[in-house]
């Protein structure tokens, strides 16, 4: 079952590798075993596709490696940047006073409902929950970015 | 009776009460915590779906208020009761049992304010 869905990716790439190189006899060849056996198939591939690589690099390089969709890695340089973008953006806080390793209520005199709406925040930035239990004790950025760096695996 | 010995003080000077939900102050702070951020989440959409005249920041604000109206309150039961009451507050806004006009209600637009200053207390006239 492999070796048919393996053939039919060959056969959809090798048109597409014919299209740009302009037609190849070898390239055809490789087309046309439709369901082949394993044994003659996995010959087959293997000798074109060292002479299909030569001839049209560019194209080949780009068809076969897989793409996958994802964020950006974090890094703990840029959750401290979002992570005072966020409090930046907040009315209640000064962003003159503010400093990672300020206390929401000692230093900034914030609320502890505004704590909490500062961790629902932080929860939208980064998009994963923040249950009540270790919300409460986030008491100021450097506490945030440590958090989620936990979370996250994010280590130097 | 294990509830009981769970809310005994140590001076004996609180009576001995049966809990509702919460055994002490620090449980019942956690729930009123998480009724907040239940109405902050919901309450871009109650703005929405009831097209209510005021923007998402000035029900956020009212929200705070209610919230801040009640902060001075310690027993855990009182504070239990309140967060049972806010609850149901937040279930009918969320299933649309309410209507625009109770959710307005908060706002006391429709009431004549009590007059502060002497001068309107005395045009108001005394009404024994």
């Amino acid at each position: 079952m492999a070796s048919r869905v393996l053939a039919q990716c060959v056969r959809t790439l090798a048109r597409s590798s014919a299209r740009v190189s302009g037609g190849n006899l070898a390239v055809r060849a490789v087309a046309a075993p439709g369901s082949a056996s394993h044994r003659s198939f996995s010959v087959i591939s293997n000798a074109e596709r060292s002479r299909v690589l030569e001839q049209s690099r560019v194209s080949i390089v780009s068809v076969w490696c897989r793409q996958y969709g994802d964020l950006p890695p974090l890094t703990l340089e840029t959750i401290r940047d979002r992570v005072m973008y966020v409090l930046k953006l907040y009315d209640k806080v000064n962003p003159e006073k503010l400093q990672t390793t300020s206390h929401f209520m000692k230093d900034l005199g914030l609320d502890s409902l505004d704590q909490v709406e500062i961790i629902m925040a932080m929860e939208d930035e980064f998009g994963f929950e923040i249950p009540d239990a270790d919300g409460e004790k986030l008491m100021s950025p450097a506490d945030v970015v440590q958090y989620i760096a936990d979370k996250k695996d994010v280590y130097e | 009776m294990a509830s009981n010995a769970a809310t005994r003080t140590a001076a004996g000077a609180a009576r001995v009460v049966k809990p509702l939900f919460s055994r002490d102050l620090d449980e019942a702070k956690r729930r009123v915590r998480e009724l907040y951020r239940a109405w902050y989440r919901e309450v871009p959409n109650t703005v929405a779906l009831f097209q209510l005249d005021i923007s998402t920041r000035q029900a956020k604000d009212k929200v705070r208020e209610m919230f801040v109206k009640n902060k001075h309150v310690t027993d855990p039961r009182v504070i239990d009761m309140l967060v049972i009451k806010g609850k149901m507050e937040l279930e009918e806004t969320i299933k649309v049992w309410k209507q625009k006009t109770h959710i307005m209600r908060y706002f006391h637009e429709t009431e004549n304010q009590r007059p502060a200053d002497f001068l309107s207390r005395f045009y108001q006239g005394h009404h024994p």
